[in-house]
């Protein structure tokens, strides 16, 4: 009796150790097919011409150039790109954050009669559900009008509409999660009440204004529909654009465009890893608290 | 969550007026509200009314004329018709996949294990790399040549001589919409595991009282706490599946031929191409009526669970 439950013990512990060791596997399928491709296109950025079309293909065993970097960077406009893509982010996003935070904050504190802070929170909501290629066609004829087309304005005027819906939902729900007592004690203590959003309530949002800014951040970093219809210059081209030209074209520069890709993928990696506690809130447009 | 602060319902309906002084109703939540409502009002509601006339007139200036040919087009179009089946099919496709895949590895990861912050990391990777560099990273690995995939296949000894991936006709389709598993199963992943995490424990402990297998503690227990997020996984990547654009343009710019083009591209090559802005609206329409459609769908069905 003892002896054959002793069995039965070994025996789920055996199990348990062999699932462990085929969950560990699967994971370590998921995470080689998730990361691999990636690090290919590093490895392409770093070799040489020949190097780059070997067979078989030369995983590690390569020996490292920067050519294709100043290819990209300096003997071609993608520094210029580069500074454009970096100039549009951050103004959009200054711009989307502070009308978005303050009607957020509404938003989140006041019921308006006839449930109208719900049907405004809703209907901003579906201004960002439309399909981009909706707004891009009379976006781009309504900048041809008024001669934006190919300019820097013309794409921060759009991501910054294209943001506020995200910001108005992030916030919202950072500011829910605010409990009224507190900033109902610095009314009573007779501060106004945008006085006691500036003193109270903003620095306990902080994170969230910090995690909705570097989200706003990535979207306009990221963004290519809008960018490739309303800028067709070096001068006003981002770095998605530049890099999608060069994909494009006849003959193609595999080291300077993974080069560019690297570039491009870096500053969004930082910023993920900055933001990663809330990514799933950011993702979900602040449907999922996780 | 904020360290200290938990979420709180609020149930208490919040007076429309300064709570501490006596003004009948405060202006204070309209000001507040006013920039964000003209600035969208302006940039989203007037473009689409602007589109509505677009797609309703021929000609320009003077000689304009009112038309529904731009919508009549659309029934005997050929090209609108496959753009539509591929669109269709590269979201039930992908999202069939992207959630399976995504529920399993949610699954795998849901209890305490080493490395589980690393891997999780690790996963974010695909889905928040630039779509544009997706692009590029997947023309490097299925180029025929000398792309990773063909080059590991062929030291293998495999003839890969008819595996052209996004170049050739039949496998072109499936090539993209692999390219779109692979960046985005770990957003379902997460959404997913978020879920998981906060399905209680009692539940779980109920089940194994009462002697339920692991499967049926899955089917009776699990999915039905995790239903809303599967519900917001599922339609937020079906939104973004029906207006996919970025990867398909870098990778296949909606070739060979036609056999990648869905609809964000055929509107793109109509207004863009051919400067038919008018039939370019008249299809964004359709877009985004199929797409309120479906999100209707999941809306209705996320509501009737709350209601439940």
């Amino acid at each position: 009796m003892r002896r054959q439950r002793a069995t039965g013990r070994w025996a789920t512990v055996d199990r348990s150790l062999f699932a462990r060791l085929i969950k560990y596997a699967l994971l370590a399928v998921a995470l080689l097919a998730a990361l691999a491709p990636v690090y290919w296109m590093l490895t392409i950025s770093l070799k040489t011409e020949v190097e780059q079309f070997a067979v078989p293909p030369r995983w590690f065993s390569f020996a490292p150039v920067l050519t294709h970097y100043r290819d990209a960077f300096v003997a071609r406009s993608f520094g210029q790109y580069l500074l454009t893509s970096a100039f549009v982010a951050v103004v959009s996003t200054v711009c989307a954050m502070l009308p978005g935070t303050l009607a957020a904050y509404a938003l989140a504190r006041f019921r308006l009669p006839r449930k109208l802070d719900t049907r405004l929170a809703l209907w901003i909501l579906s201004t960002r559900m439309f399909p981009p290629i909706v707004t891009a066609v009379p976006l781009f004829l309504l900048m041809r009008d008024v001669r934006l087309l190919n300019t820097r304005a013309a794409l921060v005027i759009v991501y910054t509409a294209f943001n506020l819906p995200f910001v108005v939902w992030m916030m919202r729900g950072f500011f829910q999660e605010i409990p009224r007592d507190l900033e109902e004690a610095a009314l009573v203590d007779g501060d106004s009440r945008l006085g006691a959003l500036r003193r109270v309530i903003l620095p306990l949002v902080a994170p969230g204004l910090a995690a909705t800014a570097v989200f706003c951040l990535i979207i306009s970093w990221n963004e290519f529909l809008f960018a490739l219809v309303l800028t067709q210059t070096d001068a006003a081209m981002t770095l998605p654009v530049g890099i999608a030209g060069r994909v494009t074209q006849y003959e193609i520069k595999w080291g300077v465009m993974s080069a560019a890709g690297v570039v491009a993928m870096l500053p969004i990696l930082v910023f993920a890893l900055a933001v990663q506690r809330y990514l799933v809130r950011g993702l979900s447009l602040g449907a999922v608290k996780g | 969550m904020g360290k200290g602060l938990k979420a709180k319902k609020w149930t208490a309906v919040f007076p429309p007026v300064y709570p501490f002084t006596r003004l009948p109703i405060s202006p204070l939540p309209y000001l507040l509200v006013a920039p964000t409502v003209a600035v969208l009002v302006a940039l989203s509601v007037y473009p689409l009314i602007y589109s509505v006339r677009v797609s309703l007139q021929t000609g320009t200036g003077a000689r304009a004329v009112w038309t529904l040919s731009n919508f009549t087009r659309l029934a005997s179009d050929r090209f609108f018709q496959d753009a539509l089946a591929h669109t269709l099919v590269y979201a039930a496709v992908a999202l069939t996949f992207e959630f399976l895949l995504g529920l399993s590895l949610a699954l795998l990861l849901n209890e305490r294990m080493r490395g589980r912050g690393l891997f999780r990391a690790a996963l974010l990777v695909p889905m928040m790399l630039p779509p544009v560099v997706v692009g590029v990273v997947w023309r490097l690995m299925l180029n025929p040549n000398f792309g990773a995939i063909n080059g590991t296949l062929k030291s293998f000894g495999f003839d890969t001589e008819t595996l052209t991936w996004t170049a050739s006709p039949t496998l072109a389709l499936a090539s993209v919409i692999a390219v779109d598993i692979w960046q985005w199963t770990p957003f379902v992943f997460l959404v997913l595991l978020a879920g998981l995490q906060a399905i209680p424990q009692e539940p779980y402990e109920a089940a194994l009282i009462d002697g339920s297998s692991a499967w049926q503690t899955f089917l009776h227990v699990t999915l039905p706490l995790l239903r809303p997020a599967i519900l917001i996984a599922l339609l937020l990547r079906t939104m973004d599946l029906l207006r996919v654009f970025d990867q398909i343009f870098i990778l296949t710019e909606g070739g060979p031929g036609f056999a990648t083009e869905t609809i964000s591209l055929y509107i793109y090559r109509a207004a863009f191409r051919f400067s038919d802005f008018g039939y370019a609206a008249a299809m964004s329409f359709v877009l985004l009526l199929l797409t309120n459609i479906i999100s209707l769908f999941y809306i209705r069905l996320l509501n009737r669970q709350e209601n439940a």
